[in-house]
């Protein structure tokens, strides 16, 4: 049963329509990518699903029921406007969020230092915020979010201005928090992490859902005609009639083939004028599908 | 409800750990205490040690006129006589003024059979202290001298015109009249007045300042994730007025032990006697509540719709206006604490805690007036916080630009 469901929900300012009859739903145990481009209705999506806007038309449940408050002591949420109190010390801020969510002191204080050993920043929880860096808040954050082990995390832009080392240890607790069988959902314009982490995606375009699906299933939709080369020798053969676009990397080339293009045909044009080691035919990364459907209009 | 004490709890921790809290505790009435005493020792000593000269025709006339200036409390002044004075004497006089070699030159003429006038030549037009004490010195003078002139003894005329002190009484509602001191009773309510104003107007734009920094901050999404906005503005109005209360504890208390001290007690009797009635002690936290809620949920409104501190700035003047109003009727309330405008002003609910204070400094209004003017304010608190809140739970999610006046009337709609 799904945790969150958007049923036709609209929702429109003064002249412009955020968001256009979107409906999607995610269960427990999935991680759910909202994708799209800047301005797309991501944020405008989310905060109707946290009841800080009201959609215009359409419906939002949140754990099988019509959204009420109530319903938000179970939900973590990580806004792409990130903000603490830069004066209280950490363990004093992480306490009061979890106090607002329902947690005692005590049982805040006690999740709130298990947290901070999980996330390596336990040195940190006497200092006062402002003087963290920014990588280290956005983790206080993402702490701030789960304390209360919610059952649905929405996460907007969750690893922005995290480190490629923080961004694989927030990657890990998502996985094992999914394990654990919380519903999540994040918007992202990282696409490899989608990859990587999402079951299902919903990719928004001026407010309408353009693209939804199990990411396994969407890619399968689209044509196998992108090609990984490596090899060594002449890329003369980057230049065959078979090939609609190449990028070459020095060694490594990425190929699109031309619509009916013979893969067959390049690999034996490519073996005449140079040593292969890898030629692989693959489905579009969801990048290429994403430019392709928003039709390259993203300013992200 | 328990999110509200908790943001509460939150913003009252926060602010009395903060050094401004410290400093103002300790510094605003030290400050006023400063500005007071200064006041009061300055005005002792204005215009006593100057160097001033008298050119008259009748030197007995001059001599008195000297005699009565030097004669004044705290004078220290140097005073020629040059008499009978001749026209040349004028000019090297005025010339003295002008090389600062005197400060002033005093010039009287007594015509036979005509009115007396006197000039006064300084370098300084704004001296006022020091004329009025040069013209009472004059007109003694020459009533001293009509009075001897006409067979009075110099002896009776001085005590004639020595004046005669009045001990004031007021009658209360009950009880036999009670001594009081017009003056230090004035002072007392005046100082009441402005620490009402300074309080409730710090602790108000206390609440403004920092909605605009959690704006800056971003933090309203995170809290809203869990929170109603008006829980939101409800705990943080009550936090800021919770300092405030212990700011204004902290003074009562403190203020209570120094007037117990021995020293107050030595310090502090006869015409300096201050008393503190029950009225006062209960209604200065009871307005102080009602004028920083009806200031606070005012500026909370209109801090959701700034993007800085600096644009806050601009709404200042709607803060100072009530208290330029209401301390500019002090002569007004002064004469008549309950002529119309007087009572109308305060029943007026920006100025009601100030002008109530002003008024109680010379007579306790009645108990309905009192009531009226809670009542008024305790509805404005309720309006304000209604258009406030509307502005407040739009405005907080709004980045990019200052709102204009179409688009707050629009917010004002979508709640």
């Amino acid at each position: 049963m799904p945790v969150v469901e958007l049923v036709g929900v609209t929702k429109a300012y003064e002249n412009k329509v955020a968001v256009h009859n979107l409906s999607l739903s995610i269960d427990a145990g999935q991680m759910f990518g909202l994708l799209g481009p800047n301005g797309a209705g991501k944020t405008s999506s989310i905060r109707m699903m946290m009841g800080i806007t009201i959609p215009d038309t359409g419906r939002i449940n949140l754990f099988e029921k019509p959204f009420e408050r109530k319903s938000l002591e179970r939900v973590g949420y990580l806004p792409e406007e990130r903000g603490l109190y830069k004066k209280m010390k950490v363990l004093e801020q992480l306490v009061f969020f979890g106090e607002l969510h329902g947690l005692t002191a005590e049982e805040s204080r006690k999740r709130a230092t298990e947290w901070a050993k999980r996330m390596e920043i336990a040195d940190s929880l006497l200092k006062k915020t402002e003087e963290l860096s920014k990588g280290m808040q956005q983790k206080i954050q993402f702490i701030a979010t789960l304390l209360h082990d919610p059952g649905l995390i929405i996460m907007d832009e969750p690893f922005s201005g995290l480190d490629p080392v923080n961004a694989v240890l927030v990657e890990k607790t998502l996985l094992e928090l999914k394990d654990q069988g919380k519903a999540i959902l994040f918007s992202t314009h990282r696409m490899d992490q989608v990859e990587k982490l999402c079951d299902s995606i919903c990719l928004i375009n001026n407010g309408q859902a353009v693209l939804v699906g199990k990411v396994r299933e969407i890619k399968a939709t689209y044509e196998r005609n992108r090609v990984i080369v490596e090899f060594e020798g002449s890329p003369s053969f980057l230049s065959s009639d078979e090939i609609a676009e190449a990028k070459n990397f020095s060694g490594h080339a990425e190929i699109k083939l031309k619509p009916h293009g013979n893969a067959q045909k390049l690999l034996h044009e490519a073996a005449a004028v140079a040593s292969i080691f890898r030629f692989e035919l693959v489905e579009p990364s969801l990048e290429e599908i994403f430019i392709e459907t928003v039709g390259g209009k993203s300013d992200a | 409800m328990r999110n509200i004490f908790l943001i509460a709890r939150r913003e009252y921790m926060e602010q009395i750990r903060s050094r401004a809290f410290r400093l103002s505790t300790i510094g605003l009435p030290a400050v006023l205490g400063a500005v007071l005493a200064i006041s009061y020792f300055s005005s002792l000593g204005l215009g006593t040690s100057e160097h001033l000269a008298i050119a008259a025709g009748d030197p007995a006339l001059a001599n008195d006129i000297r005699t009565r200036l030097l004669s004044a409390k705290n004078s220290k002044a140097i005073i020629d006589v040059v008499a009978p004075a001749t026209p040349q004497d004028h000019a090297t006089l005025v010339e003295q003024v002008r090389a600062k070699a005197i400060d002033g030159l005093l010039e009287v003429e007594t015509p036979a059979g005509g009115a007396p006038a006197a000039t006064y030549t300084s370098r300084s037009s704004g001296n006022f202290m020091t004329t009025a004490r040069i013209k009472d010195a004059l007109n003694d003078g020459l009533v001293s001298e009509h009075l001897t002139g006409s067979g009075m003894k110099q002896s009776d005329a001085d005590a004639l015109l020595k004046g005669v002190a009045i001990d004031t009484y007021q009658v209360k509602s009950t009880g036999p009249p009670v001594k009081s001191n017009a003056e230090l009773s004035f002072w007392k309510g005046y100082v009441m007045a402005l620490l009402l104003t300074m309080t409730t107007m710090i602790y108000g734009l206390n609440v403004a300042r920092s909605i605009v920094q959690e704006k800056t901050s971003r933090i309203f999404e995170v809290m809203l994730a869990t929170v109603k906005p008006s829980d939101m503005l409800a705990g943080k109005l009550v936090g800021a007025g919770a300092v405030g209360l212990t700011q204004i504890g902290i003074w009562l208390v403190a203020g209570a032990a120094i007037l117990v001290s021995p020293f107050a007690a030595a310090a502090l009797t006869g015409n300096f006697a201050i008393h503190f009635t029950w009225a006062e002690c209960v209604l200065f936290p009871v307005y102080f509540l009602l004028g920083y809620l009806l200031f606070s949920s005012l500026f909370a409104g209109l801090a959701a719709t700034c993007e800085t501190e600096q644009e806050l700035q601009m709404y200042m003047p709607l803060a100072a206006a009530p208290t330029w109003l209401s301390f500019s009727m002090i002569l007004l309330i002064i004469n008549d604490s309950n002529s119309f405008w007087s009572v109308a002003v305060s029943f007026f609910p920006p100025c009601a805690p100030i002008v109530m204070f002003l008024r109680m400094a010379s007579q306790q209004p009645p108990a309905w007036q009192f009531a009226v003017s809670i009542g008024l304010m305790i509805l404005s608190i309720w309006g304000t916080l209604w258009l406030s809140s509307r502005l407040y739970r739009v405005g907080i999610l709004m980045y990019g630009k200052r709102a204009t006046l179409p688009e707050l009337l629009r917010w004002l709609r979508y709640s």
